[in-house]
């Protein structure tokens, strides 16, 4: 039992530790800002 | 009775404006809002000889009339609409006479609008510790005006100012200058378009979002005859016009102002002779660089060891209070063993920031750019290159984005393409390491060895950035000009707060920042080194077994054995394997190619690799530096790391393009990937050549 939360626990942080680094450095998804335009929000519109 | 006399106060920030406003009115002053804006607006009223009064408004601050900011707005439409109940009578100049040469763009603009205007002088009881001496009548001549010396401290020369506003009548309203020279077609075309106008107000106008009366921009769309520029020709005669005037400004101040520095009694000018000298001034820097570095040594050494038996305790803890297992082994092998490599580096990275905040602070890093920029010419860099180079020892990354205050693209290009070899702060943690397992502990004139070595290789980086400047600057063929501006600021005693919060945000930023990345490449590479595929991973304690049956091992000799055989066929270690042939030469095993290769994501990451692979199957509670210090050379013996292999790898990391993130910014800052895979192929292949070079002279 021990065995396999462990194992499932190295999984689990090899995975997430793969996403970060895909993120950071291969490929992150553009966020689209869901802010209505009116602060200076870099939307180009000021 | 007779009318008030409209006197606006205008200058550049800080020159005692506000101070001259004061010495006029007394306690006869308000202060309210411009209508619609808040801009502040302070007015007063003054006294002046034979029973006359002037109603004085004290205008915002400003550079220029060229505006770039709401406050600068309003002392432009004032000066220019005439039917305003504050249009000037005469305008009262006020400048510093330290800064006289920019203070005087202003008054040359001011003059072309044919606004009688006075020159106030102030901070004139400075002139003797500057060693400073005006011909007034020269440039009273020259500026086709009426100067006061004045001094709002001393008191002096207000009398004198109070009788030239009484008198404004008597003064000239002639130009300094024919600003209209920069394009005489263009401004031609204009005068015939509008010849009720004022030349240089309709050029205010047209440059700029002002208006007068009712002229405004649309008023010259509107008008057949005359053609307008576009916004970027428009640009370009804006710096012609300001060209045009520091000329004419250059030239008056030559024959009209003496500045002799032999005879001044300033402190500041007395430290600027010793620390901007062209034979001192190097000397001094040189040596406040070393004690920098003998300190950043000297003065973190015993937190570092501290930290590092910190963690190796830390991690012998956890293997034996959590359960055992392969999650036990991630903490303990490969997140603590990790981290700890990049934790230790705090103490010293801290010290280096802390130096870097003190000169700043003092005043003092300002007369190193204007020092170096004697330097820098002749490698085909300008003098705000030394900024991004500087930078660069913290991140390349700021620093090249520093680099966009250069106005020459050529500058700039160059600036870009050699900031990352300057020594940044995640270089040294590798140089740290290595310097401690290579260079021997003993000292020469009190300096250690190895902090001469840490300020060596801070050189060859600074020596490499401004050589391959050298080249390119011969290499690339674009045309650009230059030109280099400083302000010095005076020298003052650095705050202790303004200097804790720098150390402390620049210490997050590298932990923060590279330790999330370590964080992640560490449970990669643990993971890699601790499973592998087929039959000589999985029956390792077989094979191992088998193959020592003969000799007589303890059972920890043979644990160790094990451990070894399970990491070369890892998946680590295949891949290892796999660059071994390409590394060799330069004096590397496997496990430094695996390093070097994940520390093309940062730097740092080169000491947090090895502690990990290092650490995988160890049971010991070691340091770092001891378990990189026992790594033996599988093919020549010995240790690993000796000075040999020690020197190569200093030097493939002082040369090489390893970061990504760079390569990222560089891309972005020159919108182009041209660039930054020529910076990343030039420099690697340089530092795979001086490293292998390196090993094969040493070894």
């Amino acid at each position: 039992m021990n065995t396999i939360i462990q194992n499932i626990l190295v999984f689990a942080a090899l995975g997430f530790a793969l996403l970060f680094l895909i993120r950071k450095f291969i490929w992150s998804p553009k966020k689209k800002s869901t802010k209505a335009c009116g602060g200076d929000d870099g939307c180009g519109c000021h | 009775m007779s009318k008030q006399i409209n006197v606006a106060l205008i200058g550049n920030p800080n020159t005692g404006k506000t101070s001259v406003f004061n010495a006029l009115t007394g306690l006869n002053q308000k202060v309210g809002n411009y209508p619609g804006i808040t801009v502040e607006k302070k007015e007063g009223i003054c006294k002046l000889p034979r029973g006359v009064k002037a109603h004085i408004i004290d205008l915002p601050g400003t550079y220029s009339l060229n505006a770039s900011s709401l406050d600068e707005n309003v002392v432009i439409e004032l000066l220019l609409n005439k039917n305003d109940k504050d249009y000037p009578d005469v305008a009262v100049v006020v400048s510093d006479v330290e800064n006289l040469k920019r203070n005087l763009l202003l008054f040359t603009q001011i003059k072309d609008l044919e606004i009688p205007t006075i020159l106030a002088i102030n901070m004139s009881d400075r002139m003797a510790y500057k060693g400073i001496s005006l011909d007034i009548a020269y440039l009273e001549e020259e500026l086709k005006t009426k100067i006061a010396l004045i001094s709002t401290r001393k008191n002096t020369g207000i009398d004198e100012l109070k009788e030239l506003i009484t008198n404004y009548k008597d003064l000239s309203v002639k130009p300094c200058l024919q600003a209209s020279e920069i394009e005489p077609t263009y401004f031609n075309d204009l005068r015939k378009a509008f010849p009720n106008q004022l030349l240089y107000k309709l050029w205010l106008v047209i440059t700029q979002d002002v208006n007068f009366g009712k002229t405004d921009r649309q008023t010259f769309e509107a008008v057949e005859d005359f053609k307008t520029k576009s916004k970027a020709d428009l640009k370009r005669l804006q710096q012609k016009e300001t060209i045009k005037r520091y000329q004419f400004i250059n030239e008056t101040l030559k024959a009209g102002q003496t500045i002799d520095l032999k005879s001044a009694k300033d402190l500041r000018i007395k430290l600027d002779r010793i620390l901007t000298h062209k034979v001192w001034g190097y000397v001094i820097f040189a040596f406040i660089l070393l004690l920098i570095f003998q300190a950043i040594y000297d003065w973190s050494s015993v937190p570092m060891d501290f930290i590092d038996s910190s963690f190796a305790s830390l991690s012998e803890w956890v293997k034996d209070t959590l359960p055992e297992g392969a999650f036990t082994n991630l903490l303990a092998e490969g997140i603590i063993s990790g981290l700890g490599g990049i934790v230790i580096f705090i103490p010293q990275i801290a010290f280096l920031f802390l130096f870097i905040s003190i000169l700043e602070e003092s005043g003092y890093m300002s007369r190193v750019v204007f020092l170096m920029d004697r330097v820098m010419r002749r490698f085909g860099l300008s003098g705000k290159s030394v900024v991004p180079l500087i930078s660069g020892t913290a991140c390349a990354i700021p620093a090249i984005m520093a680099a966009r205050n250069i106005e020459s693209w050529k500058e700039r290009l160059i600036t870009i393409l050699v900031t990352p070899f300057t020594t940044c702060s995640a270089r040294l943690p590798v140089y740290l390491i290595i310097i401690a397992l290579v260079i021997p502990e003993g000292r020469i004139l009190g300096l250690s060895y190895q902090a001469l070595t840490l300020m060596l290789l801070y050189l060859i980086g600074f020596g490499a950035a401004v050589g391959s400047a050298w080249i390119l600057n011969k290499v690339l063929k674009i045309k650009s000009k230059s030109f280099f501006v400083v302000e010095m600021p005076n020298y003052k005693m650095p705050l202790v707060k303004n200097v804790a919060l720098t150390v402390l945000e620049k210490t997050k930023a590298f932990v923060f920042g590279a330790g999330k990345i370590i964080l992640a490449i560490s449970i990669v590479l643990w993971f890699l080194a601790s499973y592998g595929p087929g039959e000589d991973f999985n029956n390792a304690e077989n094979i191992v077994s088998e193959q020592v049956a003969s000799e007589n091992l303890t059972e920890d000799e043979l644990h160790q054995r094990i451990e070894s055989h399970k990491l070369e066929h890892s998946f680590i270690g295949i891949a290892g394997h796999a660059i071994e042939p390409a590394i060799r030469p330069l004096g590397y095993d496997w496990k430094i190619g695996i390093a070097i290769v994940s520390s093309f994501a940062a730097r740092e990451v080169f000491v947090g690799t090895l502690a990990t692979i290092y650490s995988v199957g160890s049971d010991e509670e070691e340091t770092i530096k001891n378990r990189m210090a026992g790594e033996v050379n599988p093919i020549l013996g010995g240790p690993l790391f000796n000075f040999a292999s020690g020197i190569s790898l200093l030097l493939f990391y002082a040369f090489a393009m390893q970061c990504m993130s760079t390569l990222a910014i560089v891309k972005r800052e020159t919108n182009t990937w041209k660039w930054p895979i020529l910076q990343l192929v030039i420099m690697s292949t340089f530092a795979y050549i001086v490293a292998l070079v390196a090993f094969q002279v040493l070894k």
